[in-house]
């Protein structure tokens, strides 16, 4: 703003001074030497603007620079806040591309739009007031001219916006044909026809430049008329100003000071316009990111408090009945209920198995006890208080997951096992992994545990990741394990070898095992089974016996 | 087919050497670029003139003289304001157009180099995320022409014009614009590329790093919540985000650096050419009126440059854009057609002979004096670990990649022989991932054969099972593949490549892992309608999978780069019972099975 107002003062004085040099020079045909104070005090404006420029364009970018980082920063705590279920429902690539690119695309609002858009409020008005001042005839011309601008902006800008749209939806078009056919070449090679897709590259192409030049010449027309506007608007301030000069009504000073200012009225209003065209990206990004923080702000609100802290303290999980009564969870966009009505209670150190048909609700029963999604009636208990009133990161440091698709993050399988506990020393990391039935694979890498997975190392498979996932939650040493079909990527050789390892380790922890298949969950307590969101039925004798080692305590 | 030669490489580019080469390529339709820049240059030369003859026009009216004196300077000043907007309008749909038209040049080349080297040759070297940086590269290079070459050339040529017209007035003058105009364009340009050539590079890597830490972050977030981590993750991405934001606070220093040294050069041009033009009209050398026209011109001029700095500012963008694009013409061409090639032989055995083939010179032998032959009509298995080299076998046999040794052959004739046209209309090819044309259903199977009417494809898409299917949907064969409710499963994918296949009425079928992507019953009815609507096909069939070995007429096990042994699955199958689909994934357990030696006797395998 300062910034701002501080170039526009620069103008009108080096208008001004340029406008009383030439008026000594050619009217009073003073020598150099009269007009050196004038001169220097040209020198003086430039640099004032210069400096004035330079800090807008540092103040400019470096809000920008720190706006944008502060919405990455929120829209990533926001979207860890509102959690895995939620993050269920968004598409992580297109949110990954909301917190970079998205972002990103920010930076031309904030660096360039925004700053311009204070100039071409604020300089029109000044040099404005500073024409009326001096030029009333002149100021009419300017004023009646410049008021239009905004008008035709508005209403060209809309039409702009849509074929910008237009376009860049066909734009993506022909890259995603582009894109098809270099993808697909294989396949054509392979039967003999490259040469059709090339005409068919070819004819995309052509497609693309003729309607794209159609929506052009119309699109142009906006700036057509802006420039045209401006261009007539400085012709018509300068005939009048040289008629008005005949008479002598105006004094050569002025005059020309008020033809330099001239354009200047103009640039930024056109400037901003085309800056607004420049930021349109950047204002899609930015409704979709202001979208996500407000996504269920007040459900979040709550939910991130209670990460921190509950008001309760922690029931500690063994020795504590675990109680579920009565949940009922209901998806955004559903009609059915993917748990209704679930009653279930879980002993200490008991296992426990919930089988059913896949999509009938047992990852959903294993996210409410990890917290992950909320009930929208009923309530999860344990030892009597309220899930509701705990502090969930301390209720799920007391818990193991081992999802179905565990993610492995960045860095040596090693490091992904000690993601359970960081603390954990080798003799327990190598029991980890020979429980989780991972020796052979950390032998047979050349690298071993310091082997890299994913990017840019090896890809392991399905099984592989889960079990490393089961790594981490054997290192966590917890009372409470979750497994979600822990061996749905085994066959029925190595499912056994894993159970039976696995066998002494379970022992006198609490556990729920969700599998579809009964013969895949080994030897358990109960099974409990889900069909449509429902408990049917709850055995107490499991398909293959009793439990294998020691009794219930 | 793949008379592409590729440029001479060479190692390592400079930036002026890279963007030479891309416009080469991608020139711009030289009429129209031509025209482009007459038209941006007149309208840039508008605006400068605009100024001048209004300074002018007020100068010489403050000395009063007769109105009829003035006329043609109020004429010339109506004309340049109207002139203007049109020019610069007729510019900007000019260049868009021969913008779009260089860029549709740099698509065909890319097409053209990716054709010859597609897919064994990209996939040797890079990730498969190569084609679509490509595409995005390509789209990239618009701004090259739009706001990188058309500008400069523009604001060389309005300058140039406005020093010599200066110049002529007085010669002096000329001089101190030159100077000021080379100076400001050339010390911001400077900045500009200094700036991008050292920050640049640690931006973009910030970017990416940026990039994969927010998709790790979103991605793991489950994990990493229950596991207690999130916050950690969080706060790993913000010290990313951190490094970006202190570098982005450096980077507007020289932005602004670049703003202030425009201004400063403006200003001191001004200054400079009134200090020469006043003791000149003192000494009337000059007419009185230029004291007001020679600044303005200086202003006028100034507007016209800027974009150049930010044109320089863009300039490593565009250049690595173009370096990725041509990278990859550099990659070697995996196959080339012989002078003379022989013509379509009648046979149909297919042999390999002691094959060799490496993927580059210090690649392992990817087949290492693999020997094979498939008779005509005869149904044969290729198994292995992956890695052993089975996809090798395709590649050789579809003409993705020429062997280094030994020999393939069909009907007795070497592949080397024939040309790659000739080759693959040999062989009918089901890929692992089956890839579909953004197109109707029909057209990805019509372009096995171009000319097939409706009822041959239709018969093709029933023998391939896909018949009841195609009768659900509401537009039966013209159904879009993309839209919804034609969405395909992978098992429907598969059964189209079949359809393809066999309408390409091949006489050797090659299929590649075609079920890897399927759930067992899935593929095992795949396999199924695969050998009964194939039958009097020669078949190679590469699998990973033990239980859909029994109907094949012969089994080779690969591994690296050699077949290590053969067995005829209907004689006695190696490992566990097979047939009641109880067994386990062949590999490994049926591999080390077959390996190891001891067992092949004991298995009853016939050794090679």
């Amino acid at each position: 703003m300062a910034v701002g107002i501080g170039t526009t003062v620069c103008l009108v004085a080096q208008a001004v001074l340029l406008g009383s040099i030439v008026q000594q020079v050619l009217l009073d045909h003073a020598p150099r030497d009269r007009v050196v104070p004038q001169l220097v005090g040209l020198c003086g404006t430039f640099m004032f603007r210069a400096a004035c420029s330079w800090s807008g364009e540092l103040a400019a970018h470096r809000t920008s620079a720190q706006v944008t980082s502060t919405l990455r920063r929120q829209l990533l705590a926001r979207a860890v806040a509102l959690g895995p279920s939620w993050l269920a429902t968004e598409r992580t690539g297109e949110l990954a591309a909301s917190a970079t690119q998205g972002v990103e695309a920010l930076d031309a609002y904030f660096a360039r739009y925004l700053p311009t858009a204070v100039l071409a409020a604020l300089t029109p008005v000044v040099l404005l007031t500073f024409i009326l001042w001096t030029d009333w005839p002149s100021f009419i011309i300017l004023a009646v001219t410049v008021s239009v601008i905004p008008l035709f902006m508005v209403l060209l800008g809309l039409e702009a916006k849509r074929t910008a749209s237009h376009q860049w939806a066909r734009l993506s078009g022909l890259s995603a044909t582009f894109y098809d056919l270099l993808q697909g070449l294989p396949t054509l090679r392979a039967f003999g026809r490259a040469r059709s897709g090339r005409r068919t590259l070819e004819r995309a192409n052509e497609e693309f430049r003729a309607t794209t030049m159609s929506t052009l010449r119309v699109a142009f027309l906006s700036s057509l008329a802006l420039e045209v506007l401006a261009s007539v608007g400085t012709a018509l301030v300068a005939l009048f100003l040289g008629l008005r000069l005949l008479d002598g009504t105006v004094q050569l000073g002025m005059a020309l000071a008020i033809l330099v200012l001239a354009p200047e009225v103009y640039l930024p209003l056109r400037r901003a316009g085309a800056e607004f065209h420049a930021s349109a990206e950047g204002q899609a990004a930015a409704e979709r990111i202001l979208d996500i923080l407000d996504d269920g702000d007040q459900a979040t609100e709550d939910r991130s408090s209670r990460e921190a802290g509950g008001e309760h303290d922690l029931p500690v999980v063994a020795g504590n009945t675990i109680r579920l009564t009565d949940v009922e969870v209901r998806y955004p966009g559903r009609s059915v209920p993917v748990l209704d009505g679930v009653d279930l209670t879980i002993e200490p150190g008991e296992h426990l198995a919930i089988t059913g048909e896949s999509g009938s609700g047992k990852s959903t029963l294993l996210s409410v006890m990890m917290g992950f999604v909320e009930p929208s009636h009923g309530a999860v208990t344990v030892g009597g208080v309220d899930l509701r009133s705990l502090s969930l990161r301390d209720w799920r440091r007391q818990i193991a997951w081992v999802p179905q698709r565990p993610y492995l993050v960045r860095g040596t399988i090693g490091e992904n096992l000690l993601l359970g506990n960081p603390d954990a020393d080798s003799p327990a990391l190598y029991r980890s992994i020979e429980l989780s039935g991972l020796s052979g694979l950390v032998e047979r890498l050349p690298g071993g545990l310091d082997t890299p997975v994913g990017e840019g190392g090896i890809t392991l498979s399905a099984g592989e990741r889960q079990r490393i996932a089961l790594g981490r939650a054997i290192l966590r040493d917890v009372p409470l394990v979750l497994l979600d079909e822990p061996t749905a990527h085994l066959d029925a050789d190595r499912e056994a070898s894993l159970r039976d390892a696995l066998g002494p380790w379970l022992d006198g922890r609490t556990v729920v095992v969700a599998a579809h298949r009964r013969g895949l969950v080994g030897r358990v307590d109960r099974t409990a089974t889900l069909v449509g969101g429902q408990i049917v039925e709850v055995g107490n004798a499991s398909p293959q016996g009793t439990r294998p080692i020691g009794a219930r305590p | 087919m793949s008379t592409v030669a590729s440029p001479e490489p060479v190692q390592p580019r400079s930036p002026w050497a890279t963007l030479r080469t891309v416009l080469r390529i991608g020139a711009p339709p030289r009429a129209r670029f031509l025209l482009s820049t007459v038209l941006g240059s007149a309208a840039a030369m508008c605006t400068v003139a605009l100024l001048a003859c209004s300074g002018a026009l007020i100068d010489k009216a403050a000395l009063r003289p007769p109105l009829y004196t003035l006329t043609v300077l109020m004429a010339a000043v109506q004309l340049l304001a109207l002139g203007r907007g049109p020019f610069r309008y007729g510019e900007r749909l000019v260049s868009h157009d021969a913008a779009l038209g260089a860029l549709a040049r740099i698509r065909m080349w890319l097409y053209d180099e990716v054709e010859p080297r597609s897919p064994a040759g990209l996939s040797q070297w890079r990730s498969g995320d190569l084609l679509t940086r490509a595409t995005g590269d390509v789209d990239l290079l618009q701004d090259l022409y739009l706001r990188g070459i058309s500008p400069v050339i523009v604001a060389t040529v309005t300058s140039l014009f406005a020093v010599v017209v200066v110049a002529i007035v007085l010669p002096a003058a000329g001089v101190v614009l030159a100077a000021c105009l080379a100076g400001g364009v050339g010390l911001s340009s400077a900045v500009a590329w200094t700036r991008q050539h050292r920050l640049g590079a640690t931006e973009e890597a910030l970017r990416g790093e940026l990039g994969a830490d927010v998709v790790e972050l979103l991605r793991a977030a489950p994990d990493l919540i229950a596991l207690g981590r999130d916050e950690e993750y969080l706060e790993r991405a913000l010290v990313t985000d951190a490094a970006l934001t202190r570098l982005a606070c450096r980077r507007s220093w020289t932005e602004g650096a670049m703003s202030a040294i425009s201004v400063v050069f403006t200003g001191a041009a001004v200054v400079a050419l009134l200090a020469v033009a006043i003791p000149a009209i003192g000494t009337h050398r000059l007419p009185g009126y230029m004291v007001a026209v020679l600044p303005l011109v200086a202003l006028g001029a100034f507007e016209v440059v800027t974009p150049v700095a930010d044109a320089v500012s863009r300039l490593s963008h565009h250049v690595e854009a173009a370096r990725r694009l041509l990278d990859i013409a550099d990659l070697p061409l995996p196959v080339s057609d012989p002078t003379d090639p022989a013509p379509a032989p009648t046979g149909t055995e297919v042999s390999l002979d002691r094959a060799v083939l490496r993927y580059g010179p210090d690649h392992p032998r990817a087949l290492n004096g693999l020997t094979l032959s498939i008779p005509e009509g005869r149904r044969v298995a290729l198994i292995g670990p992956s890695g052993a080299g089975k996809s090798s076998v395709v590649n050789v046999l579809l003409r993705f990649w020429a062997l280094e040794d030994g020999e393939a052959a069909i009907g007795g004739t070497s592949l080397d022989h024939l040309s790659q046209e000739t080759a693959r209309s040999l062989i009918g090819w089901v890929a692992q991932d089956t890839h579909l044309f953004n197109t109707t259903v029909g057209a990805n199977i019509a372009l096995a054969r171009p000319g097939a009417d409706d009822g041959e494809i239709a018969a093709a898409a029933r023998a391939a099972q896909l018949g009841p299917w195609v009768d659900s949907l509401p537009r039966g064969l013209d159904t879009p593949v993309g839209e919804e409710g034609a969405q395909l499963s992978g098992g429907q994918r598969q059964r189209l490549a079949l359809a393809r296949a066999l309408l390409a009425r091949a006489p050797v079928l090659v299929l590649d892992e075609p079920t890897s992507g399927l759930d067992e019953p899935t593929a095992e009815r795949l396999v199924h309608d695969v050998l009964a609507t194939t039958t009097g096909t020669s078949l190679l069939y590469v699998t990973h999978r033990a239980d859909e070995l029994a109907a094949f007429d012969e089994v080779f096990i690969v591994d690296n780069g050699k077949v290590v042994g053969h067995f005829d699955p209907k004689a006695r199958l190696p490992h566990g019972d097979v047939q009641s689909g109880q067994a386990a994934p062949i590999v490994p357990e049926l591999f080390d099975a077959i390996t190891a030696p001891s067992r092949v006797g004991t298995s009853g395998l016939g050794a090679v």
